[in-house]
């Protein structure tokens, strides 16, 4: 499991595309915000700060994340690596996490490098070192479970539908998941498994939102799927992650029975 | 079509040279390309079939420069090439990527298209699959796709990397054959590891080592090279040294070994009458390589 | 002009995945409309024209370069290997604007189009976003070589758009290239200038991704993945 972890890792890192899309991606996003960018810098609590960077980089660069993991296992049976992969004697569930979490943090390193370089700004110029520490903890808690819980969708949906549909159904699966309001039409966000963790926003971390009104998470009057959004505390907050996390295992579980069919 | 090229360099990014000032001349007629694993010959291979740029030096095939882009669309249009590792669309039959690859060489008649695919597949052995997936072909039938497919445009120089690797006893002969027949007035270079390929085809080779030409003659000149270096010895004890085995057999009273040494293995080594793959191997070896550039 | 059965291959070289992400994709959007009660479906067909197949034909757009397992016999054939993608590139949004001109027809059909746009400048609404993030991901799969990278690059750029439409629409220069103009655009009477800007600056995009695909040991070097 640790050779499939540190061999997908360097793989995936070694990627220079990855590097210069994210690379552009950034660019781009910080030539469109440059105003909020100094906004945030000039917020004074760090809580809030780093929050609503977690925020922000929850609600796009999962996107990108997911792009990049989407065909790593129908790579591996189209370069025909699989077979000698599978005569190697780790067990198949041993590699398959190996592989999941060795590409996870790999696609995960642009976007810690991002969220952490902004905290390191925040730091720096408003003189708030403990920001570190927040942005420590919101990434182990809102970024870290998005990440898991995509990365898994990633991985083995493209097992089943061609890798270019799943991007374009992901991406338009994350809009309407996250970011459409409960009323307008079903939906998941604002409930339990909504990857940009509303629930732990809101519950754990006090965040309200980008001007610091908005009610995130749970019951929506008039809205359908409101099941999913039991009131929000703090036991709800961890109950999301758990909620988020158990999912990505079970879609994970289903991929060696995908594979044996595709691959037959 | 000649080939003459001359102090071609090639480096790679973050890499040694793969062609270290390579001065060749290839003639028309058939021509084989020897060397070890990395000695350079599909680099070689790749920059005469216009995909790699040079990074020094000149190539020119039949008078055209192929290191601009009118020169390597002339050479393309009378190219046949057969990479290493070719790589075929799976979903398409084996009559229908040659049709394709027609379609991308040219010949936009669809008739004289599908008679061209009908004959080549008949050389290759493959009418009978011809209308089965690639997906479900073996590796050997796969690179006989790759050889019909090279022939299609009934080119005038044909690059070929590795043609028989993977192929059957008799359907390596068969492709050597119909190589030897097709050169006449065509360039044909090929490169193998199998040197008896070239022994077979060739009159003319070359020999690269570490990106430089090494040998340059002929067939015979280079199985000269090894006159008084091929020893049998028999013996039941360790393996002879101080040369190259290039084979063991089980024999009564041990083994017999075949091996190419400038002096005799054992004192009761006998000589035997040298092949081309022992003056190949004869090349490597100390004392053989100064005057190996000599023809 | 090339043979039609050149054309005929290179439709089967896209595959039935690259043809079928347009219409599921509308699909899924519909049929999430439909969960909805269903009571507003020429918003929805509005939406699918401009945002649903334009992503599509990006998506399809930057998956051209890198996945070809015949790449080596294709630059050496005399048919030029950029000249192929182009073709590829073509059918890739050929077959989104196909079904686009039929939603477009629908929306005009049932006045689901808004009033000001007529049966012309009507496609326009899908034509601009498509043809940019086509030529976005032309450019991008060029220049990463790994569908991977530009796919990222242009479903980012979509979400981007739609999360925050203020971010691009709120100065004057960048509101001309924010892609749903139509859908929800702020600004009426820089309709036409918004598109007409996405269609310029897509064929400059299509351009520049051509000129990338010129040399051909970029290609061949496939990417440490
Ligand atoms: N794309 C590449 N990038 C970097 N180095 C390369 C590349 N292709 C080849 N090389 C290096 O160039 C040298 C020559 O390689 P080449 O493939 O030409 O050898 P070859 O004679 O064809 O070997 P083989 O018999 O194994 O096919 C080798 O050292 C190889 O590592
Ligand atoms: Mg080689």
């Amino acid at each position: 499991m640790t050779a499939a972890f540190v061999y997908e890792f360097r793989m995936q890192a070694r990627k220079r595309s990855m590097w210069i899309a994210n690379g552009v991606i950034v660019a781009l996003l910080g030539l469109l915000t440059a105003n909020l960018l100094t906004d945030a810098l000039d917020e004074p609590s760090a809580k809030v700060a780093m929050t609503s960077g977690a925020f922000l980089v929850n609600l796009i660069l999962p996107v990108v994340y997911g792009c990049f993991l989407a065909d790593r296992l129908v790579r591996d049976d189209k370069l025909g690596v699989a077979p000698i992969l599978d005569a190697t004697p780790a067990s198949t569930a041993g590699r398959l996490s190996g592989k999941y979490l060795g590409s996870c943090a790999a696609a995960a390193v642009p976007l810690a490098i991002i969220y952490f370089g902004f905290a390191v700004l925040y730091a720096a110029t408003a003189g708030h070192p403990v920001a570190l520490a927040w942005a420590a903890a919101l990434f182990a808690v809102v970024i870290l479970p998005a990440v898991l819980f995509v990365g898994a969708f990633a991985l083995v949906v493209p097992l089943l539908i061609p890798a270019p549909l799943f991007r374009v159904l992901f991406v338009g699966y994350w809009f309407w998941g996250n970011s459409i309001h409960p009323t307008l039409m079903p939906t998941l966000s604002q409930s339990l498994i909504s990857p940009i963790g509303p629930y732990p926003l809101q519950e754990l971390f006090g965040y309200g939102g980008p001007g610091g009104d908005v009610v995130l998470a749970g019951p929506v009057d008039d809205a359908t799927l409101n099941f999913l959004r039991p009131a929000a505390t703090a036991a709800t907050a961890w109950l999301s992650i758990g909620v988020l996390l158990a999912v990505a295992a079970l879609v994970l579980s289903a991929a060696p029975a995908l594979r044996a069919r595709t691959t037959r | 079509m000649r080939i003459e090229i001359s102090g071609l360099v090639k480096t790679y990014k973050g890499k040694g040279r793969a062609l270290d000032g390579l001065d060749l001349l290839v003639p028309t007629g058939m021509f084989g390309l020897l060397g070890a694993n990395g000695a350079g010959k599909t680099t070689l291979m790749r920059i005469l079939a216009g995909l790699l740029r040079p990074t020094g030096g000149e190539v020119r095939i039949g008078g055209y420069d192929v290191t601009g882009r009118a020169g390597r669309q002339a050479v393309q249009r009378v190219l046949g090439y057969l990479p290493q590792d070719l790589g075929v669309y799976p979903d398409l039959s084996a009559r229908e990527f040659l049709d394709y690859v027609g379609l991308l060489k040219g010949i936009d008649d669809r008739a004289t298209r599908r008679r061209r695919v009908g004959e080549l597949l008949e050389v290759v052995a493959l009418t009978g699959d011809a209308d089965r997936r690639l997906r479900g072909y073996s590796g050997g039938m796969r690179r006989r796709v790759g050889i019909a497919q090279a022939l299609l445009a009934d080119p005038r120089l044909l690059i070929v990397d590795e043609p028989t690797a993977g192929l059957d006893p008799e359907e390596r002969i068969r492709f050597r054959t119909l190589l030897s027949q097709l050169a006449g007035e065509r360039t044909v270079l090929l490169s193998t590891h199998i040197v008896d390929d070239v022994a077979q085809t060739c009159r003319e080779l070359a020999v690269l080592a570490k990106g430089r030409l090494v040998f340059r003659g002929t067939v015979d000149d280079l199985t000269r090279r090894a006159d008084r270096r091929v020893w049998s010895v028999v013996t039941a004890g360790p393996a002879p040294t101080g040369g190259t085995v290039v084979s063991a057999l089980p024999v009564e009273g041990g083994l017999r070994y075949r091996v190419v040494a400038s002096v005799p293995p054992a004192p009761d080594a006998e000589p035997l009458a040298p092949t081309l793959e022992d003056g190949y191997l004869a090349l490597a070896q100390p004392g053989a390589a100064e005057d190996a550039m000599r023809p | 002009m090339r043979p039609t059965d050149l054309w005929r291959y290179e439709v089967r070289r896209a595959g039935w995945a690259a043809l079928l992400t347009p219409p599921v994709a509308t699909a899924a959007l519909l049929l999430l409309a439909l969960l909805d009660g269903g009571d507003d479906t020429d918003r929805t067909l509005l939406a699918a024209l401009e945002m649903v197949l334009p992503l599509a034909a990006g998506v399809g757009a930057a998956s051209l370069v890198g996945r070809d397992p015949a790449v080596e016999l294709q630059l050496t054939v005399p048919t030029s290997y950029r000249s192929t993608l182009l073709r590829r590139l073509a059918v890739t949004l050929g077959w989104a604007a196909l079904l686009a001109v039929l939603v477009a027809g629908i929306l005009l059909a049932t006045g689901g189009m808004p009033q000001e746009r007529g049966a012309l400048s009507g496609q326009l609404v899908w034509l601009a976003p498509t043809v940019w993030l086509g030529g976005l991901g032309f450019l991008a799969g060029a220049a990463f070589r790994s569908p991977a990278a530009a796919g990222g690059l242009v479903t980012t750029w979509w979400i981007v758009q739609q999360v925050f439409p203020g971010l691009l629409q709120g100065r004057d220069w960048s509101r001309t290239l924010y892609l749903f103009e139509t859908t929800r655009g702020a600004v009426p009477e820089g309709w036409a200038a918004n598109r007409l800007t996405l269609v310029a600056t897509a064929l400059v995009l299509a351009g520049l991704g051509w000129a990338l695909l010129g040399r051909a040991e970029r290609l061949l070097r496939e990417e440490a993945e």
